[in-house]
């Protein structure tokens, strides 16, 4: 169910991208036909989790992408971060790239390329599915990574992005 | 060579020394576990019609001369320290793939906050020099097969690709966007490629690097969709050991390069545009010591489609000296064909990554003068209009 909803929201993201040249009856089209019966975001809605050690709870949307595209190191009271991130062709890391750190997937995955290849980041550690993310970043000090709400369990702390 | 690997050990010893120096807040358990390697392997095929490019393309079948095979490791020893080390071996058709160490760094981020990060690296650096420099020898970080040849050839590539000494950077996180700045002072790689290109393979002489500076601003807006930077570099060398009249002789290169680039979901439009002088000085023999600046631009379209697929048109231009465009005062003066002064290279691009670690690449270009084509002995003398096919199978891990 969860992620036949993605895969409308997907869709609906990408009909509504073709459709800015072609008038808005075609887009409200699509938006009925596959947005508006999947109903609006919930427990599908990806957060940024933590290890229950890293006292912070809101990150600005900056630091949230610098600490992702691994150029960030540290959390801001000095504490080691550890990233973790889903592999690249999971949809649930798509839309946590695109939503909530507004970058492209394939965005990212350069800068994590140019970090390595370059002498100045290392590469995220890759979690196999949202289970092994949860579990990671649960036992991992000083981690970070992302999670469907729906996921979330009290082992990890929740952290909200910010301007 | 002998310089080169002397060089390289000393760079090997400072980074252990300051590595070992450190004390590890962790145990070693911990910093084990920050232990990475990762590498990348590509090879070509290069096929073309006229002229000579890494090897034999224009015979026969063509020519598998261009290989790129790189080994990285990297370790995190203390939550702000990060060393990282990586070795490129290179067979670009004169068959010495030698692995030289390409980057060696102590990376000390010293200072990090909610607005700002600071930071130092010590040993040998990526110089940052328009958008792909630091990078340029890794397929999957480059946008085609060959980039932009204008600003990233051959010629007098060991000169910008590292430096030994020092770098810093700052990123300021703004309401904008991020603005990053980097800084750096040290002495540049040369390779044989710099004595071919000014014509003096055959002198006992040689360039070694003197020390040079190189800077970078760049500017990536909050929606990630502009990405904007200027890069500007002092890059000297000095000619020693030559003849009474070709010696103590030195070599600037400074280059200022714009760079542009607009991202949307599914494309990419990218411009860089560099000025770049070229000077030599000091030579007993006046007619040794030279001054030009060469104009460097392309404008580069890519388009993702089908998940994996991309593809790219690109139109690239370079001009050895812009006080002669099209060359003909020089083929006046030195007798030399006039196209040998500019190139102007139409492109056309399709790349496949099925997965992060695996991608196909070919392309073509239908290319006008021959400024960057790599001087080589053998060649016969180039032609001016010339196609280059390439195909070229890209691992990564």
């Amino acid at each position: 169910m969860t992620s036949r909803r993605a895969g409308n929201i997907h869709h609906a993201i990408f009909a509504a991208r073709q459709a800015t040249g072609r008038g808005l009856a075609r887009w409200w089209l699509w938006l009925w036909l596959f947005w508006l019966p999947g109903g609006v975001a919930g427990a599908d809605e990806v957060v940024v989790i933590a290890n229950p050690d890293v006292e912070i709870d809101t990150l600005s949307h900056d630091m949230a992408r610098a600490i992702f595209a691994m150029r960030q190191r540290t959390w801001p009271d000095g504490r080691s971060v550890d990233v973790y991130v889903l592999p690249g062709g999971n949809p649930v890391h798509k839309r946590f790239v695109k939503s909530r750190l507004n970058v492209y997937p394939h965005q990212l995955q350069l800068a994590w390329d140019r970090a390595v290849f370059s002498g100045t980041g290392q590469a995220p550690h890759q979690a196999d599915d949202q289970q092994t993310m949860l579990h990671q970043v649960a036992t991992t000090p000083g981690a970070i990574g992302y999670l469907e709400r729906d996921h979330l369990e009290d082992s990890v702390h929740v952290i909200s992005l910010a301007n | 060579m002998s310089y080169r690997w002397r060089t390289e050990r000393r760079i090997a010893g400072l980074m252990l020394a300051l590595a070992g120096a450190l004390p590890t807040a962790s145990r070693a358990g911990d910093v084990m576990d920050t232990f990475q390697v990762h590498g990348f392997l590509s090879q070509a095929w290069l096929i073309s019609d006229d002229n000579d490019l890494f090897g034999p393309s224009s015979q026969g079948g063509g020519s598998f001369d261009y290989t790129e095979l790189g080994l990285n490791l990297s370790l995190r020893p203390r939550r702000d320290v990060l060393v990282s080390a990586q070795w490129l071996s290179r067979r670009t058709g004169d068959g010495d793939a030698s692995p030289v160490l390409d980057h060696g760094v102590v990376d000390y981020q010293a200072f990090s906050s909610r607005d700002r990060r600071l930071g130092i690296q010590l040993g040998r650096f990526k110089n940052p020099f328009g958008f792909y420099n630091q990078t340029r020898d890794v397929a999957f970080t480059r946008p085609s097969i060959l980039l932009p040849q204008s600003i990233y050839f051959e010629r007098t590539r060991s000169l910008a690709l590292a430096a030994d000494g020092v770098s810093l950077y700052d990123e300021e996180y703004l309401d904008a966007g991020t603005l990053r700045f980097q800084a750096g002072v040290g002495q540049p790689q040369t390779g044989n490629d710099l004595d071919a290109t000014l014509g003096l393979a055959d002198w006992p002489g040689s360039f070694d690097g003197r020390t040079s500076y190189i800077g970078q601003v760049l500017f990536e807006d909050d929606g990630g969709h502009w990405v904007t930077a200027l890069s500007a570099a002092d890059v000297r060398a000095g000619y020693e050991h030559g003849t009474a009249a070709l010696d103590d002789g030195r070599f600037h290169f400074q280059p200022w390069i714009v760079s542009v680039q607009y991202n949307d979901a599914l494309w990419s439009l990218t411009a860089e545009y560099a000025l770049r002088r070229i000077a030599l000085d000091g030579f007993a023999n006046p007619a040794y010591n030279t001054s030009q600046v060469g104009e460097s631009w392309y404008v580069q379209y890519t388009r993702r489609f089908a998940d994996d697929w991309q593809w790219l048109l690109r139109y690239d231009s370079l001009v050895s000296d812009r006080n002669d465009r099209d060359g003909s005062a020089f083929a006046a003066a030195r007798g030399g064909p006039a196209y040998a002064r500019y190139a102007r290279d139409t492109t056309g691009g399709l790349r496949w990554q099925p997965t992060p670690r695996f991608m196909l690449a070919a392309e073509w270009h239908h290319i006008e003068g021959t400024a960057w084509l790599p001087a080589t002995a053998t060649s016969p003398p180039p032609a001016k209009y010339w196609n280059l096919l390439l195909f070229q199978a890209s691992l990564r891990f």
